[in-house]
């Protein structure tokens, strides 16, 4: 369809004439659109990263439910420890990243599965961003994307070192670690929703149902 | 009356007579109009992000050629396949050809109103592929065998009753109960293994990201992801005008978004899809293609209708609309409803057949008021109703009333009799202040009353006045 193509550039060049700004005067002119962002965004009002992001995830808008722990190494337990309060079977799958797999699961008394169907699935985030309460996910061979949708229930664990103020600031975050841009950058802000039927929330449309955060301080 | 305003009234009369609609719609309309102001409220700098957005916008599609060129060379730098298509025809060929290509016998997709607006779920169903709604909303449409009636919610005409009776039909397992847990329970097991067998997954884009040749989509559900990872293709549809600088600055755009279409913060799942799965990826498709799609986006360009290609497609107009609230969707037979529709349908469908879409205003600016990208809708619907007078589009009767009142009132010693005669005829109609029934304006006194004019004109009580001093 390279007619079609050069048939769309002719007809934008029939509206705005020759483009007679250059690429770097343009690119000029997009990053001076950008400048001063703190002016056109929401401000963020607690001191400590931590606790901005903690008090967004935890908050209405995103409902998911935070704890934190000193050391990954205390992961295990504490899933451990949730799973049997809420009467599920101690089973998890998890996220095929050494972080995760090299953690004492069986001394907690769990079973690994590759079963994420409608499960509990504990992955590990990349970044978290205090302004929305997001995880960042980065496809890898480490990170399937699945992972993130399937399970009924997401356990994520973050760093506290991982945690960032804003968006612009995952923005920046990204565009250093990656070259080449990851296949997909997921970011999630809560659980999955749905309004579609007479504008009433509820939870785990097709992705899970409930997101549980544990945050390591690794400061 | 042309057939297509014939359709456009009789469209609005049984809207306006159909309470359970005007039920369904406030549900949803009026929640979102409440969350959305809540959202506002909290974002002090919501004027300084809209200004922001807008200019973003407006910097893109004054150099769009430019902004293509760059997107194209990085996606395919990506790995990704780029496809333009000047026309729906040819948007829907180039995606119905792919999935041949693919040997798909069944297709998932993730809500793109560019898909609806291209046609594309009838081309699939014309070439024999099965094509599976993913978008709950867009699932309970499919299911009803109807259209989306909203750009956002597109089963927002339909009561939670409706949804039960549908799911009870049309699923293998019947949901559980009647409550909307239920039913999404319901639509997520009928779902899943669907997403899990499809051969090619079908999305929209939100934005197009320039400087990487990324693709972003946002939904709440996660039925984007799980449409575009599990298959072996993953197609993107996308309006040219979808390109954004940045990250960046999408970012500045999705912060507008989500507060204007739901009142929420951010979208529960806002990803950027960058190529096809690389070599050592867990998961992801081996394909990635993007369809670019002019559909008359450069015509806009060039008539005068740029600051339109700034629509980021919230849906706000629509919920702030007193029409819209009124007859819903599906009476304005197009693919765009409310006031962002009645912009753009004549744009893409010509005038001619949609004349009676920017007459379905009353102007009262609500609609540009909530704008987050600030589109002057109603000067815009106001310039396609003079373009429509200008070619001739108006009905014999409006035109020659026109006529008539331009003598009339280019003459103003008659202007005043006739002023004095109609105060005094309609003095007669009038009991205690009010008429009843007026004669040729039946469509008005059906309903309501028409108040009785004053003893005297304006003229009559400006000159007594006047003399009086």
């Amino acid at each position: 369809m390279s007619n079609a193509r050069s048939a769309i550039f002719q007809a934008i060049e029939r509206a705005h004439g020759t483009e007679e700004t250059s690429a770097d005067q343009i690119a000029e002119d997009a990053r001076n659109l950008i400048t001063d962002p703190a002016t056109a965004r929401p401000a963020i009002t607690a001191d400590d990263p931590i606790d901005a992001f903690i008090e967004r995830a935890t908050g209405p808008k995103v409902g998911a439910s935070v704890d934190r722990i000193d050391d990954l190494n205390a992961l295990p337990a504490k899933i451990a420890k949730w799973l049997d309060e809420s009467g599920r079977p101690l089973q998890v799958a998890l996220q095929p990243t050494a972080d995760l797999t090299g953690l004492d699961w069986t001394g907690a008394g769990i079973t690994l599965t590759n079963d994420v169907d409608d499960k509990v699935a504990v992955g590990l985030a990349r970044f978290c961003i205090a302004e929305t309460g997001s995880l960042v996910f980065h496809s890898a061979a480490d990170m399937p994307i699945l992972l993130n949708f399937l399970p009924a229930v997401h356990i994520v664990a973050i760093r506290a070192s991982t945690i960032l103020s804003h968006l612009e600031d995952y923005a920046d975050a990204a565009r250093a670690a990656g070259n080449p841009t990851p296949r997909n950058a997921c970011l999630i802000t809560g659980a999955s929703g749905t309004t579609d039927i007479e504008g009433r929330l509820v939870k785990g449309a097709h992705g899970p149902g409930e997101l549980k955060i544990v945050v390591v301080d690794d400061r | 009356m042309t057939s297509a305003e014939a359709g456009f009234k009789s469209r609005a009369a049984s809207a306006l007579a159909d309470e359970r609609l005007k039920l369904a719609i406030e549900r949803t309309a009026g929640t979102a109009e409440r969350k959305r102001a809540a959202a506002v409220d909290e974002f002090p700098e919501f004027a300084e992000a809209r200004a922001r957005g807008r200019r973003i916008k407006d910097h893109v599609i004054a150099h769009l050629a430019h902004y293509l060129r760059l997107f194209e060379e990085n996606a395919k730098a990506s790995g990704a396949k780029v496809h333009w298509a000047r026309t729906s025809e040819e948007a829907c060929k180039i995606v119905v050809d792919l999935c041949r290509q693919a040997g798909a016998k069944h297709v998932t997709r993730a809500k793109s109103m560019l898909g609806e607006e291209i046609g594309l779920p009838h081309a699939l169903l014309d070439a024999g592929i099965e094509r599976v709604e993913t978008d709950l909303a867009e699932h309970i449409v499919q299911l009803a065998d109807e259209t989306p009636s909203h750009i956002v919610w597109p089963a927002m005409h339909k009561t939670r009753e409706e949804v039960v009776e549908l799911f009870q039909d049309k699923h293998k397992q019947a949901p559980k109960g009647g409550e909307v847990e239920d039913l999404v329970a319901s639509a997520r097991r009928d779902l899943r293994e669907k997403f899990m067998s499809a051969d090619v997954g079908i999305s929209g884009a939100n934005f197009l990201i320039a400087d990487t040749g990324a693709v972003c989509t946002v939904t709440n559900e996660g039925n984007a992801e799980l449409t575009t990872t599990p298959p072996r293709m993953h197609i993107v549809t996308a309006g040219i005008e979808k390109l954004v600088p940045s990250m960046e600055h999408a970012f500045v755009l999705l912060r507008l978004l989500v507060r204007s279409a739901t009142g929420g913060d951010f979208t529960q799942y806002t990803t950027f899809h960058c190529g096809p799965k690389r070599q050592r990826d867990a998961d992801g498709p081996e394909e990635f293609h993007i369809v670019l799609v002019d559909n008359g986006r450069t015509k806009m360009l060039q008539e005068g209708l740029q600051a339109m290609l700034r629509c980021i497609r919230c849906g706000a107009c629509m919920n702030h609309c007193v029409v819209y609230r009124q007859i819903g969707g599906h009476a304005y037979g197009a693919t765009y409803p409310g006031p962002m529709g009645s912009v753009l349908t004549p744009a893409l469908d010509g005038l001619a057949k949609s004349r009676d879409l920017p007459h379905a205003c009353t102007l009262n600016g609500k609609c540009a008021e909530v704008c987050p990208v600030e589109i002057p809708l109603p000067t815009l619907l106001r310039g396609w109703r003079d373009r429509s007078w200008r070619e001739g589009l108006e009905a014999g009767t409006t035109r020659g009333g026109m006529k008539i009142w331009a003598f009339v009132a280019s003459r103003p010693a008659l202007y005043h009799l006739g002023n004095r005669l109609a105060v005094f005829g309609l003095r007669l109609l009038g009991r205690r202040g009010w008429i009843k029934r007026l004669p040729f304006v039946g469509a008005w006194t059906d309903h309501r009353d028409f108040p009785a004019p004053r003893r005297q004109t304006f003229m009559q009580a400006y000159k007594k006045r006047r003399s009086g001093r």
